[in-house]
């Protein structure tokens, strides 16, 4: 199995999106590239997934965006987070960590 | 928390569509350039950066399409979006949208008119306060067949005293008087109440100060008045200062303390005076209707108890009055209308909502039949990718939308039917006037547009995406639909046919009443006779004035050559009240018979038409049965109606006989000198009365007159008026009627219900007949091929004929069996209101089942002969 075909799971998108934009603004380009950074590729995120993540986050109102100049000088559009998604973040974070330390206690037992 | 964000989202969705639109493009547009960018950088040549670019974003209108699912609001996008296909449908089509809407429109007017008179009689409230704890209180004597009686004034005071159940207990005293100061004498209703009654009602004077407890103590008439809202508007003016003023009501002046608050009609138009208490009250006359207010956490039955064992001390103590006293409670909400009215009233409902299900029945066929013909365009929507949940919705939307169009014509339908029924109706439907297209009715409409839109979409949706694509694809348009759906569509005809039938027989079975009621043996004569009434005060009855004026006014009226007879009574027939008495011979110990007593001027029994079957009518020398102290006693004779006589004395002789008269209070003896035909009293559907008729006299005065006339006898009025004006201006005239009119009016209630069922069954016959017509014609269009391929082999017109037509009667005579087995069933709720028919008729049915199957064999006649008429050749050439 390519690692980009990994499905992402539920809500994963989210908080990935969430914890890149923790760092600073990013454009959508830049959002997608630095996820498959951060998870050393295996999360590519496609358009597809990306814009209607970012459009439903920003009518949840974690997120906002602006137009800006991107790093060569074109029109790009940036989202950054917003109080309201730096708490999500923290939530969804804390979730993880309990899920994933679950998962790894259950799948180690036996 | 985040709301503030969601709803302004929403707003720009919704508002600033463009504008969201646009912003997308670009956010795309600049995604793609930044990684066409990035993949230059990364050494791709800028022609395969461009195809590499595109192939990740996978097709700008897709993205956005995916994009604007996940926006708040996408619901109301898509919603338009289907609302709109939806109208486009109904456009392209105005056949199927005019029949659909005229068959609602008629379906839902006649559910709206009848909802409105519904809410406004049964479900409007009281204007009182807390009116579920509002109940009349009534005397009974259950040994002697009494079960609803007015109280006497004396048991009135002692329930008000010894009960423990009601916070207030009130009691008023019907009366009427002669005022005058306000242009020529008038009659208005002036009632006795107690100083509580306002109380126990719950209504707070809106001027001035309510009866106090002072009012009605110590045992002498206080000369206060508080007067009705209208009264108060009519006479003067809404005037503020009417505290205070004098009203001279049967020459005597009484101050207006209070304005009462508008109401209920019989609160409105009226006058209050306080009765006081007496220690002297009498305990034999039934003349005081009672209201209590049950207090707070007391039952009706606990309340029952209480007054019971009041009932027992009453008894005790009372032996003679009160021997074998009870009461008995009717809750407040039968005061707007009678246990009839009501009954009546959820009849017509029952009615209508039968009717509303054929016309939603008929628009299920017309949808389905629709759904048939366009199975090529659903199946292109379904290939292209339409969700089987987005074409049940579709279809659904069109039944709704079709259902919403039908109710806004029914509104403007039942504008005009509440109109016209207010407009032939006067009295008998209490609160029919305030009848109308208010905030209920506007709900109740939306509401059955909702049920019906999912009623009669049901089937069409349900159907819609199940047919297989290929198959259609290949057939096209005139494929031949599946067998399920030919018998879905002869179930639904099954049904109307069956809904139709229960309406029919409904409507038959009152008619039939209602004609057996007009033509019913009443005993009196109605046709040309005048009804007038001619009200005297207390203080005619001194002095003989009152006979003096009956007696010059009958003689002078003789000389007129239109009146043929002329006679008075204290009580109207039909309309009026029901004095009555206990009366037997002095022999008897059985409890004696129940008789309503009538004064009567010797010329009554004429006028109404009443014939003598034995003995003697009254005439100059009978004198009335009252006989006052300071004149030597005479001898007192009465008249009896027919079955009174023959239940006293069975097959005796009755003239010269004696009975007492109100025995079991007195011992006054009178002899029988005459008797007469029995009559109707008390209104068509009751039983001709046992009566005792009086002489009238000084002391016993009459107020109703009737004349009988040669010709019409409305014509005779303006003399009447300036007779009695000549003889006495001070009296007034009014509820000027012929006797037609007073039995007329009567029946309104069953005149009503007979002329609406009528109505709503005609429709429903035409709904019923449109459907067969419909089903039977489309699928004789259908099997077109079929047919000529029949005639081609040989059929001849009248196989085909008769087949059609068996094919289209079928489910109409299945029909008529439910129909007929639900009838039988249901017009056992129709009981209580037939008069002389019985619930099963056997007439009625078998009329119905005739008519209705005559109009299914026309509905497929006519189709059947365009089939008779297919040339084999072209029906062939079809296929």
């Amino acid at each position: 199995m390519s690692p980009s075909n990994t499905n992402l799971l539920q809500g994963t998108l989210d908080v990935l999106i969430l914890k890149v934009l923790a760092l600073q603004p990013m454009h959508g380009l830049g959002i997608s590239n630095r996820i498959a950074q951060v998870t050393s590729n295996t999360f590519v995120v496609k358009p597809g997934s990306l814009f209607p993540a970012l459009h439903r986050m920003e009518e949840a109102g974690w997120l906002t965006s602006t137009w800006g100049e991107s790093e060569n000088n074109r029109r790009a559009k940036f989202y950054r987070l917003t109080a309201a998604g730096r708490r999500q973040l923290k939530q969804e974070t804390d979730l993880w960590a309990r899920i994933s330390a679950a998962m790894a206690r259950a799948l180690k037992a036996t | 928390m985040l709301f503030w964000p969601k709803l302004n989202s929403l707003w720009r969705n919704l508002t600033e569509r463009q504008k969201v639109e646009a912003d997308l493009a670009n956010e795309i547009r600049s995604y793609r350039e930044l990684l066409e960018e990035q993949k230059i950088r990364e050494g791709a040549d800028p022609v395969t950066a461009r195809r590499e670019a595109s192939i990740e974003l996978g097709g700008a209108e897709k993205l956005k399409e995916e994009v604007r699912d996940v926006r708040r609001g996408a619901a109301f996008d898509v919603l338009g979006a289907e609302l709109r296909q939806s109208l486009r449908g109904l456009r392209r089509n105005p056949s199927l949208t005019v029949l659909g809407t005229t068959m609602l429109s008629l379906g839902m007017g006649a559910c709206i008119v009848v909802f409105s008179i519904f809410q406004s009689v049964l479900l409007k409230p009281l204007p009182f306060r807390e009116a579920n704890r509002l109940l009349t209180i009534s005397e009974t004597r259950v040994d002697r067949g009494i079960d609803h009686a007015s109280f006497s004034e004396a048991n009135f005071w002692d329930v008000r005293s010894y009960n423990h159940s009601f916070s207030e207990v009130g009691a008023y005293h019907y009366d009427e008087a002669n005022l005058t100061g306000f242009g020529p004498a008038e009659k208005v209703v002036a009632c006795e109440v107690s100083a509580g009654f306002f109380r126990t009602l719950g209504v707070s004077p809106v001027l001035g100060r309510d009866f106090s407890y002072d009012d009605d103590r110590g045992g002498f008439r206080n000369s206060v008045v508080m007067v009705g809202n209208k009264f108060w508007k009519t006479r003067f003016g809404g005037d503020p200062r009417v505290l205070g003023k004098t009203l001279r009501l049967n020459d005597k002046a009484y101050v207006v303390i209070g304005v009462l608050p508008p109401g209920e009609p019989w609160i409105d138009d009226q006058l209050y005076m306080p009765f006081g208490y007496r220690p002297d009250a009498d305990r034999t006359s039934w003349e005081f209707q009672v209201m209590g207010r049950l207090k707070p956490g007391v039952t009706g039955e606990a309340a029952q108890a209480d007054l019971a064992q009041i009932a027992a001390s009453l008894a005790q103590s009372f032996p003679k009055e009160d021997k074998g006293i009870g009461f008995v409670f009717t809750p407040s909400s039968t005061w707007v209308a009678s246990d009839t009215t009501r009954r009546a009233l959820w009849v017509l409902l029952g009615a209508v909502t039968f009717l509303l299900l054929i016309a939603c029945l008929n628009i299920a066929n017309l949808l389905l039949a629709r759904g048939t013909a366009r199975m090529r365009e659903i199946a292109v929507r379904t290939a292209l990718g339409a969700s089987r949940a987005r074409l049940t919705r579709f279809v659904m939307m069109e039944s709704l939308l079709l259902n919403g169009l039908g109710a806004a014509a029914g509104l403007f339908v039942a504008y005009l039917g509440i109109g016209l029924i207010q407009s032939v109706e006067i009295r008998g439907i209490p609160r029919l006037a305030d009848a109308g297209l208010n905030t209920w009715v506007l709900a109740f409409a939306v509401f059955i547009a909702l049920v019906t839109g999912v009623l009669s979409g049901l089937a069409p949706a349900l159907q819609a995406p199940a047919s297989g694509i290929a198959a259609a694809l290949r057939d096209g348009d005139r494929q031949t639909s599946s067998r399920g759906q030919g018998r879905l569509r002869n179930v639904l005809v099954t049904g109307e046919v069956a809904l139709s039938f229960l309406l029919l027989v409904g409507a038959g079975l009152l008619i039939r009443s209602f004609k057996e009621l007009m033509t019913v043996d009443r005993g009196f004569h109605t046709e040309n006779r005048l009804m007038f009434t001619v009200s005297m005060p207390g203080s005619y009855w001194e002095k003989g004035i009152g006979k003096q004026f009956l007696d010059r006014f009958f003689e002078r009226l003789k000389t007129n050559p239109q009146v043929l007879a002329a006679g008075a009574v204290n009580q109207r027939p039909v309309e009026g009240g029901d004095p009555g008495m206990g009366i037997d011979t002095p022999q008897s110990s059985a409890p004696p018979p129940w008789a309503g007593w009538r004064i009567v001027t010797p010329g009554y029994f004429a006028a109404v038409g009443l014939p003598l079957v034995r003995g003697r009518l009254f005439d100059e020398n009978d004198k009335p049965v009252w006989i006052p102290k300071d004149v030597p006693p005479y001898p007192r004779r009465v008249i009896l109606s027919d079955r009174l006589a023959k239940q006293i004395f069975k097959n005796e002789d009755p003239i010269g006989k004696k009975v007492v008269l109100w025995k079991g209070q007195s011992s006054g003896l009178a002899e029988v000198v005459g008797v007469v035909g029995d009559s109707r009293e008390r209104g068509l559907a009751e039983n001709p009365t046992l009566t005792v008729y009086l002489p009238y006299g000084t002391n016993a005065l009459t107020s109703e007159f009737v004349v009988h006339t040669r010709d019409n006898p409305l014509a005779l009025v303006p003399t009447i008026r300036s007779l009695v004006g000549q003889l006495d201006p001070n009296l007034p005239i009014s509820d000027v009627r012929s006797f037609d009119q007073v039995v007329y009016r009567s029946v309104a209630p069953q005149r009503l219900n007979a002329i609406l069922l009528s109505i709503f069954s005609v429709l429903a016959l035409l709904l019923a007949t449109t459907g067969i017509y419909g089903v039977l014609s489309y699928s004789i269009t259908r099997r077109t091929p079929e047919i000529g391929l029949r005639v081609a082999l040989g059929a001849t017109r009248s196989n085909i004929l008769g087949m059609t037509i068996r094919e289209g009667l079928r489910p109409a005579l299945i029909g008529v069996l439910l129909g007929a087995i639900g009838a039988f069933w249901l017009s056992r709720y129709l009981a209580t209101l037939l008069f002389g028919v019985k619930p099963f008729d056997a007439v009625t049915y078998l009329a119905v089942a005739t008519l209705l199957l005559a109009t299914a064999a026309l509905a497929c006649y006519i189709p059947g002969r365009r089939a008779i008429q297919t040339d084999p050749a072209s029906a062939l050439r079809i296929e």
